[in-house]
């Protein structure tokens, strides 16, 4: 019983991982554009088709392919935002960008239909399936992989908010944004960036999903309700909050997955209201000021 | 436009009625509405009928807490669903049969309204984006209940009671339930944007905090409303489900059915009574239509282009938008009409600085 | 100083009345020119009567192209496609040519209510396809039996739809497919006929949340308890691609000899094996309820070298030496390409649909529905490319057999392993091959 546990723990730290890639986009997106990006799990499987397209066409290394799609998925977050977020504004703001980027998540599914059709898909290659045997456990190369990339995404992501003038804007931006313009820093281009950013590193969240499940357009939405409740429990806009809440979610949902699957996925939703019942802000997440 | 509030005796709002026209028109809306089965016999008329009203009164239901107080519920399908499951169980345990059924309808109001105090009192606490985010974490803790409980029936789910009705006339009842539940909650909806309620509301959709200073007991406020739109949801979950005759849990509790109702209160105009009926009106039957004789996932994207297009646009919704342009083509040249007071007033240090376009 | 918004100003009355006339007119539109027809004295059983020979007749389907079925749902259509195009090809039904009417339903329950409620009360069709899912089935099969109209389908078969209120009382489904609760009872008497020594000890049963995955698993579970094969994990997990990883990594924690896998698709048994693989665990036995009848959907998924020794009940193959369905197999490659294995089962289960329909329309003569629906009632036996199809009294198929198929040749090969010794039987591997990554 007790190897059962520890075999959930190792799987969801591991699995963990694999969220927290996909969720720092969203937080990050989050901090500076104040917008709940519903169009985040469209984007995981945009950039799961995008390294798939790669490496059949190819034959590119799955995470050698993240050099092309990165800057790639990095452009197209840009011109996303500058056409459809960056209008919307007003009292209703809060409604409009959740219909703007569910239009784009229907947008982007709709064509990834047309051109791959509905038939499931899943990136392979030989660390996929193979793995290293520690302490009597297997691990997965492809899971420790995407651990190490969460890692370092999450660290070149500080390094980039603490210490380039870039990341000093974007700071500035998510603590207090008028107070920002009035010191002269150009709000919309902090936030058409940082978009890109976020749908950027989405790309490597897209990619090692895609390698470790199946995944046809649709496999979005089941995503976007958990990244969301990654994020929050994580705090909105901590994008170390956004790997520690991954982390211990999924990890939690792994160890009740020994007693009974089918509520593991409650216990899932069910901490998340339980934490910000006690802390409203989540793990890490600031206390906001004027919360309108 | 003149004020929708008069200051009456002890500060007692009272309410503007209508003009003869404006009631004239009401009437007339009303008298088609009632007379369209006969009009329009055909069982395929009146079955979008039904479901463009169910929708009207979901639509308005949900505006009545969001669209007012401004926090933007995407888990009103806690409701539907509930209200639908609850008429199933009651149905199964209590062996009702046929038109008996249709008494067991205010149960669903009921249980809308009891799971609405707990979920209300634990989601009202936060705001915004967080609120918005434990209300998708609760509807699928509903729908994930729905799937495991033994007494709602698993993923099996629920049957109606069998109606032995003829086909040709079978869907006129459901739809004269369903224009009693949208009248009622149009008319709920028009009773409280003109009460000292609906005021509470918007001004706590404009700056909570304020609004709180200014002796508003927020909490209260905000679950009044919230407990009064669960409640209609829920009872109109369960006509849905008792003319479909099942419930299964990822139809009760459709991830995307809140979404198609913040798409039809906006496109309508978020916060007005007429907006989610208009909206409701042009969505719902629409999308039937068109899902129908569409094969591809054209229909997806140009879907999604639509809702774009909508909120770019139209960005406060077609009957406000609506509204202001035709009453600046007919102003022409007259002198402006003074603007109404807003809703809560403003002190002149904290003019709101130009948004920030981000 | 914000401006305000009227509400409720006049012009918006203005706006909101035009809308909603507009709206009715749509809806009106919709129903074109049939109203008139309401005032005919209306009987819960509609009975149209044959058309002349130069009409064609009509057969209306509403099927999932898009939404959450859409895989499947596109494959009926092919199917039935194929079907109209057979039966056309070689003179139409009672000689009156087939004209299909299909809609979608994008995998949503008010859609497809609203979808069969057009075809009948609009367009007006003889005869009626059901849909895919028996989520989807159960609704549509009221509206048919309101109207009265025998529906046959090779979908819906979970209990719910054969116990629907409005079938228990019109009687009026038709499920033409095999009944799931017994498919793996073959592998269960294949275990059984194993001598005590090489009888497999162990078993593990991880089934999707599913109506369809569940009950065969579970009778599988208890008979072969009953044998001595010790259960060492049984449960049920959600159908959603998240949620598989965990369980599998129990399974294969539990080192069991048989895995009987309670799947309704390609994914979950590729996200399976794949787990299986990365814990270097392979089961001796390795059967699944549905997934590996797919044809080359499956083996592309998990490997051509993966797919051997994989095993599926089912009572269809596209190597089935049955002469309609060879014929079915060939126009379905010349339409649509690949080859033979690329044939999924859902087509099958479409195209029987079909053959019933046209069965019961020449016997009875016509496309009257309650003579069609008594017709298939009667206990007669019926062919289809799946076999036999005889109808109880809540339309479930009693004639249809389970076979469990196996692939083999290096995952070239998909043949008919069990029941040992029948017709078309092969021999069975009796131990899954290591993977092959």
């Amino acid at each position: 019983m007790t190897r059962e546990i520890y075999q959930a723990i190792v799987d969801g730290i591991l699995v963990g991982g694999v969220y927290a890639l996909m969720a720092v986009g969203l937080t990050l997106i989050f901090g500076v554009l104040d917008i709940i990006n519903i169009a985040q799990g469209a984007m995981v499987i945009l950039g799961a088709y995008l390294s798939y397209e790669l490496a059949a066409r190819l034959h590119l290394d799955l995470f050698l392919g993240l050099l092309v799609t990165v800057p790639a998925m990095f452009v197209i977050g840009v011109v996303i935002q500058w056409a459809f977020i960056r209008p919307l504004r007003g009292r209703e703001r809060t409604s409009m960008t959740l219909l703007v980027s569910y239009a784009v998540a229907l947008i982007i599914e709709g064509i990834l239909y047309e051109i791959f059709g509905a038939n499931p898909r899943q990136l392979s290659a030989s660390y996929v399936t193979s793995s290293v045997h520690v302490f009597g456990f297997y691990l997965s190369y492809i899971y420790l992989y995407g651990f190490a990339l969460a890692l370092a995404l999450v660290a070149g992501l500080y390094l980039l908010l603490y210490r380039t003038t870039f990341g000093r804007s974007v700071r500035a931006t998510m603590q207090d944004e008028t107070a920002a313009r009035l010191i002269g820093i150009n709000i919309s281009r902090v936030a058409a960036i940082t978009y890109g950013i976020g749908v950027a590193v989405t790309a490597a969240g897209g990619m090692v999903f895609g390698a470790t499940n199946a995944f046809n357009p649709n496999s979005g939405y089941d995503l976007i309700s958990r990244l969301l409740a990654i994020i929050i429990l994580g705090g909105l806009g901590s994008i170390g909050g956004a790997l520690v809440a991954a982390v211990f979610m999924i990890t939690l949902e792994s160890v009740v997955d020994i007693w009974q699957p089918t509520w593991a996925i409650v216990v899932f939703y069910a901490a998340l209201v339980l934490v910000l019942l006690i802390r409203p802000t989540g793990f890490f997440g600031r206390k906001a000021v004027r919360a309108q | 436009m003149s004020e929708d509030h008069i200051e009456g005796r002890n500060g007692l709002t009272r309410l503007r009625g209508l003009s003869g026209l404006q009631l004239a028109f009401v009437v007339a809306l009303l008298a088609v509405a009632v007379a369209f089965p006969v009009l329009f016999p055909n069982p395929v008329a009146t079955n979008y009928g039904v479901y463009a009203l169910i929708f009207v009164a979901v639509a308005s239901a949900w505006n009545i807490f969001s669209g007012l107080s401004g926090y933007i519920s995407l888990g009103h399908a806690v409701f539907f669903g509930s209200g639908a499951y609850t008429l199933g169980i009651a149905a199964r345990d209590w062996h009702v049969t046929g038109t008996g059924v249709f008494a067991l309808l205010p149960l669903a109001a009921v249980a809308g309204a009891l799971i609405a105090v707990p979920f209300g009192l634990v989601a009202l606490r936060v705001r915004r984006h967080t609120f918005i985010v434990i209300t998708i974490a609760v509807f699928f803790i509903f729908q994930l209940m729905a799937y495991n409980l033994s007494f709602t029936g698993g993923t099996t789910g629920l049957d109606a009671p069998f109606l032995p009705w003829g086909a040709q006339t079978y869907n006129n009842p459901f739809y004269y339930i369903a224009l009693a539940c949208a009248v009622g909650t149009i008319a709920l909806a028009w009773l409280i944007r003109r009460s000292r309620f609906g005021l509470q509301l918007r001004a706590i959709r404009d700056d909570e905090d304020r609004a709180r200073g200014l002796g508003v007991h927020a909490m209260r406020v905000k679950l009044t409303a919230f407990v009064l739109s669960g409640a209609i949801t829920g009872l109109v979950g369960a006509v849905w489900f008792f003319y479909l005759t099942q419930v299964q849990p990822p139809s009760g509790f459709d991830p995307l059915f809140d979404l198609s109702v913040v798409l039809m209160a906006f496109l309508g105009g978020l916060g007005t009574v007429s907006g989610p009926v208009l909206g409701a009106l042009i969505i719902e039957p629409g999308q039937l239509y068109l899902t129908a004789n569409t094969n591809g996932y054209i229909s997806e994207i140009l879907l999604g282009s639509l809702f774009l297009v909508a909120v770019l646009l139209v960005p406060r919704g077609i009957i406000p938008t609506g509204g202001e342009y035709l009453r600046r083509l007919t102003s022409r040249g007259r002198t402006a009409i003074p603007a109404a007071a807003p809703s809560v007033p403003q002190a002149p240090d904290t003019a709101p600085v130009r948004e920030a376009q981000r | 100083m914000r401006p305000s918004h009227p509400w409720l100003s006049k012009r918006a009355f203005a706006l909101s009345g035009a809308a909603v006339l507009s709206v009715s007119v749509l809806a009106a539109c919709s129903s074109s020119t049939s109203s008139s027809t309401s005032t005919s004295t209306s009987t819960s059983t509609s009975t149209s009567s044959s058309p002349s020979s130069s009409t064609p007749i009509t057969i209306g389907a509403s099927l999932s192209l898009t939404g959450d079925f859409s895989t499947d749902g596109q494959n009926f259509q092919k199917g039935y496609e194929l079907w109209a195009a057979d039966v056309n090809a070689h003179g139409g039904l009672l000689g009156h040519q087939v004209v299909l009417k299909i809609l979608n339903d994008a995998s949503s329950p008010t859609q497809v209510d609203t979808n069969y409620q057009t075809l009948f009360a609009t367009d007006h069709v003889n005869l009626a396809f059901g849909p895919f899912s028996s989520l989807l089935t159960t609704p549509a099969s009221s509206v048919a039996a309101r109207y009265g109209y025998a529906f046959v389908e090779g979908a819906g078969g979970a209990p719910s739809v054969f116990n629907s209120p409005a079938n228990q009382a019109d009687h009026n489904v038709f499920d033409v497919s095999l009944p799931i609760k017994d498919e793996l009872v073959p592998f269960v008497n294949y275990i059984a006929s194993l001598p005590a020594s090489q009888r497999p000890k162990t078993a593990a049963y991880p089934m999707a949340d599913d109506p369809f995955a569940d009950p065969p698993v579970q009778l599988a579970q208890s008979m072969l308890q009953a044998l001595g094969v010790k259960t060492v994990y049984s449960k049920i997990f959600p159908a959603e691609v998240a949620a598989y990883k965990a369980p599998a990594d129990q399974v294969a924690a539990s080192n069991a000899q048989i895995v009987v896998l309670g799947s309704t698709d390609v994914p979950t048994v590729q996200a399976f094996m794949q787990a299986f693989e990365q814990q270097h665990y392979t089961p001796k036995l390795f059967i699944a309820a549905a997934g590996p009848d797919q044809g080359s959907a499956f083996t592309s998924a998990v490997g051509k070298g993966n797919a051997v020794g994989m095993m599926v009940p089912n009572s269809w193959y596209p190597g089935y030496a049955n002469a309609a369905s060879q014929a079915m197999v060939q126009a379905y490659v010349s339409k649509y390409g690949g080859n033979a294995s690329s044939v999924g089962a859902d087509v099958a289960e479409a195209y029987s649909v079909g053959q019933v329909m046209a069965q019961a329309v020449a016997a009875t003569g016509g496309t009257d529905n309650a003579k069609i629906i008594s017709y298939l009632h009667s206990g007669v036996t019926l062919t289809s490319v799946q076999g036999p199809v005889k109808f109880d009294s809540l339309g479930e198929n009693g004639q249809s057999v389970a076979f469990i198929f196996q692939w083999q040749n290096g995952g070239a090969a998909f043949n008919q392993v069990l029941p040992v010794g029948a017709a078309g039987s092969v021999a069975i591997i009796s131990t899954k091959p290591a993977w092959t990554s």
